[in-house]
């Protein structure tokens, strides 16, 4: 490479980039007030800012990501949890957080204040900034609830399945394992008191099985078991 | 050192050295504050904010008198004049001191313009610009005077020109929040990723064409290229700041694309590095300046280009943005990328301001300084990258509060202070070692011919 292209390299790659970023600067201004909801930002939330930042929450907090992250993102704070629980914290952080691991300042901070930073807080909780943060989206939220509801509308019995590793061995539908019969099987043959007994000492039937004791589990539990691998063998439909 | 000016380095590079160790102990407190509960009592009239602003500015102050410093050892010696104004650049670090004690001592009483690392008050601000003219005025009027303009010298006073022109968007009260992190990034951003790179990019090559003998042209056209590339991609790769805080949904691919290329101008600072070693008309003595430039483009590639690259895509970033992993990127970046070349340059000029014969120096000592350092900063930046990986994953992806997901992190950050530990042992070793550089004793003969090359050339 001759020293004349190594000049035109620096030169056309730097402003390429310069003109870039000023372009779409002068862009971006034009679209923040719509962005950002500025016709909200009145003299309150103005007064809001700069008291967060005479306290220097945001070298503890982060707001839309920046600042510091020894405590929350404060960016969707008020929209998650709502107005009075943002002014406790504000007014009285050594109450709210005294069996916390991890403390908040009391800067004992005056009502107007306390009104100005909150108000500040919700202005900032509206920002159209694609969804960010992640745990406060509203869209990810609903799907989080629906993987809760899943779970939540499993039967007990089911979670005892889980919980014990049974489909380590054990199949049911088209999962686990080929060690031990399938479920849909174990029930057609013996009743759930059986299953019970037999769950907490299977080596009294059958000296030999590689079925491990599950006498941890109640007789409760393990009845549960039983009544639902004898159901499971009803729905078969099959013997 | 030929010119009597260039000693003006020396007390630039005393009051850096001495800043960087109480640096990375308030860093050590910080770490504390994460795995010990404190005491209400003492959060309210010590909180980690206060220290984390110390601990952020103490880094910006002393890296900054540190490229000061050298620039002050580099100017003369490419004009070929002595310095303009030396006097000027006495009362320009005995103000810059200033500006840093009356922070320190201003965010205790919680003194504090709230900006996270521009926290310093306006009235101190005024203090830093009128200290960055007479920097910037001492430096023009000595290349204006010499009428001598080369690469180097012309990369150098770019950088610290752009600089001192960007610490202007940090200054004023902007009332809107967004367009306050907007113009917060050009001071960030594009000192990080464009002035301080030109400064760094300028110093390696001066060093590299004094140590190696590699003919001038060769290394300024390739320091051209290296230049061209990190403006190129640094510049637009501003944009990956601005995916989450209010601006149009362009800037997730201007963004994306311009710093997922950030990586190349380090990739060639690299090559060319070695390059140049491999090229050297002199033996690469004293071993330990060497073993700090290759680390130091090492660790500048895999802390600012690796670890930064993982997470400056928007598909990852939603996912990582403002979390630990930021930290684990922000410190191994700057070890690898400012630190280590401040400390590089004082290695570099430290025995030749001291006139040690050759340049060479007593090493033993300083290389205890360096793996310490360098193994404690890349095992901080690794504990803190389980640390944010944990935090993405059960706060950011699977929805947990913020409290009950920072739980686990807290073990990673004992083991990140842990690692700070020795970062201090080792940082303190080097300071030392620096601030004592002895001549070899006994200076081996092969090591006196050496030495002797090296200062002909």
């Amino acid at each position: 490479m001759s020293e004349k292209a190594a000049r035109w390299i620096f030169w056309v790659g730097t402003l390429v980039s310069l003109g870039v970023l000023v372009t779409l600067t002068v862009d971006t201004h034009a679209r923040f007030a719509a962005l950002t909801h500025a016709d909200k930002l009145d003299a309150q939330v103005v007064a809001g800012k700069r008291a967060f930042e005479r306290h220097n929450c945001n070298d503890c907090h982060t707001i839309i990501g920046f600042g510091s992250y020894y405590a929350p993102d404060l960016t969707r704070a008020y929209a998650r949890l709502g107005d009075a629980t943002t002014r406790c914290r504000l007014e009285t952080p050594d109450v709210a957080f005294a069996a916390s691991f991890r403390k908040m300042p009391q800067q004992h901070l005056s009502p107007e204040e306390v009104n100005d930073i909150t108000a500040y807080l919700r202005w900032i909780s509206e920002i159209e900034n694609h969804d960010w943060p992640p745990q406060d989206s509203a869209a990810r939220l609903a799907r989080s609830t629906e993987r809760l509801l899943a779970g939540a509308s499993l039967s007990p019995a089911a979670a005892l399945i889980a919980q014990n590793n049974c489909l380590a061995c054990h199949s049911l539908g088209n999962q686990g394992g080929k060690v031990g019969p399938r479920f849909e099987w174990a029930g057609a043959r013996h009743g759930a008191e059986w299953i019970a007994a037999y769950l907490g000492n299977p080596a009294k039937d059958d000296p030999n099985t590689q079925m491990p004791a599950f006498s941890t589990l109640s007789h409760d539990d393990r009845l549960t078991i039983g009544e639902f691998l004898v159901a499971l063998a009803a729905n078969r439909g099959e013997r | 050192m030929r010119y009597q000016t260039q000693r003006l380095a020396y007390p630039y590079f005393v009051v850096a050295l001495l800043l960087f160790p109480l640096q990375v102990l308030v860093g050590l407190w910080l770490a504390a504050n994460y795995f010990i509960t404190m005491p209400q009592g003492l959060v309210d009239v010590f909180p980690f904010a206060t220290a984390r602003a110390i601990h952020t500015n103490l880094l910006v102050l002393w890296l900054l008198l540190g490229f000061m410093g050298a620039t002050f050892y580099v100017i003369p010696e490419e004009t070929g004049r002595e310095l303009a104004w030396p006097r000027l650049a006495v009362i320009q670090l005995a103000l810059l001191a200033g500006t840093g004690v009356s922070a320190v001592v201003g965010f205790l009483f919680g003194w504090t313009q709230g900006r996270p690392l521009l926290e310093i008050p306006l009235p101190l601000d005024l203090v830093v610009v009128a200290a960055a003219l007479m920097f910037l005025g001492n430096v023009a009027m000595t290349a204006i005077r010499a009428r001598r303009w080369t690469a180097t010298q012309g990369a150098l006073l770019g950088g610290l020109t752009f600089l001192a022109l960007l610490y202007l968007f940090g200054i004023p009260f902007y009332q809107n929040a967004a367009i306050d992190w907007y113009y917060w990034w050009f001071v960030i951003h594009l000192w990080v990723e464009g002035a301080w790179e030109l400064i760094v990019a300028a110093l390696t090559a001066f060093m590299l064409m004094k140590i190696t003998g590699v003919d001038r042209r060769v290394v300024e056209k390739w320091l051209y290229v290296e230049l061209g590339v990190f403006l190129f991609t640094g510049v637009a790769g501003t944009g990956h700041h601005y995916y989450w805080l209010g601006t149009p949904a362009y800037w997730l691919w201007v963004g994306g694309i311009f710093s997922a290329l950030e990586p190349l101008p380090i990739v060639l600072m690299v090559v060319d590095t070695f390059r140049f070693v491999r090229e050297s008309r002199a033996p690469l003595q004293p071993r330990l300046t060497w073993i700090y430039i290759v680390g130091g483009v090492l660790l500048h590639l895999v802390g600012a280009g690796l670890f930064g690259f993982a997470h400056t895509l928007p598909q990852i970033n939603y996912y990582t943005h403002g979390s630990q992993v930021t930290v684990s990127h922000g410190h191994l970046a700057f070890f690898g990328a400012y630190v280590l070349l401040n400390l590089t340059f004082m290695y570099f000029a430290l025995p030749r301001l001291r006139s040690l014969p050759g340049g060479a120096y007593d090493q033993r000592a300083g290389h205890w300084g360096f793996w310490l350092m360098s193994a404690g900063v890349v095992g901080m930046s690794l504990a803190f990258a389980v640390g944010g990986v944990l935090q993405t994953y059960l706060e950011r992806v699977g929805g947990q509060p913020y409290m009950i997901a920072a739980q686990p992190i807290r073990f990673w950050i004992f083991v990140a202070f842990v690692h700070g530990l020795v970062v201090l042992a080792g940082a303190t070793v080097a300071v030392v070692h620096l601030l004592r550089l002895r001549a070899p004793v006994p200076p081996p003969a092969t090591e006196r011919a050496a030495g002797a090359t090296v200062a002909v050339a």
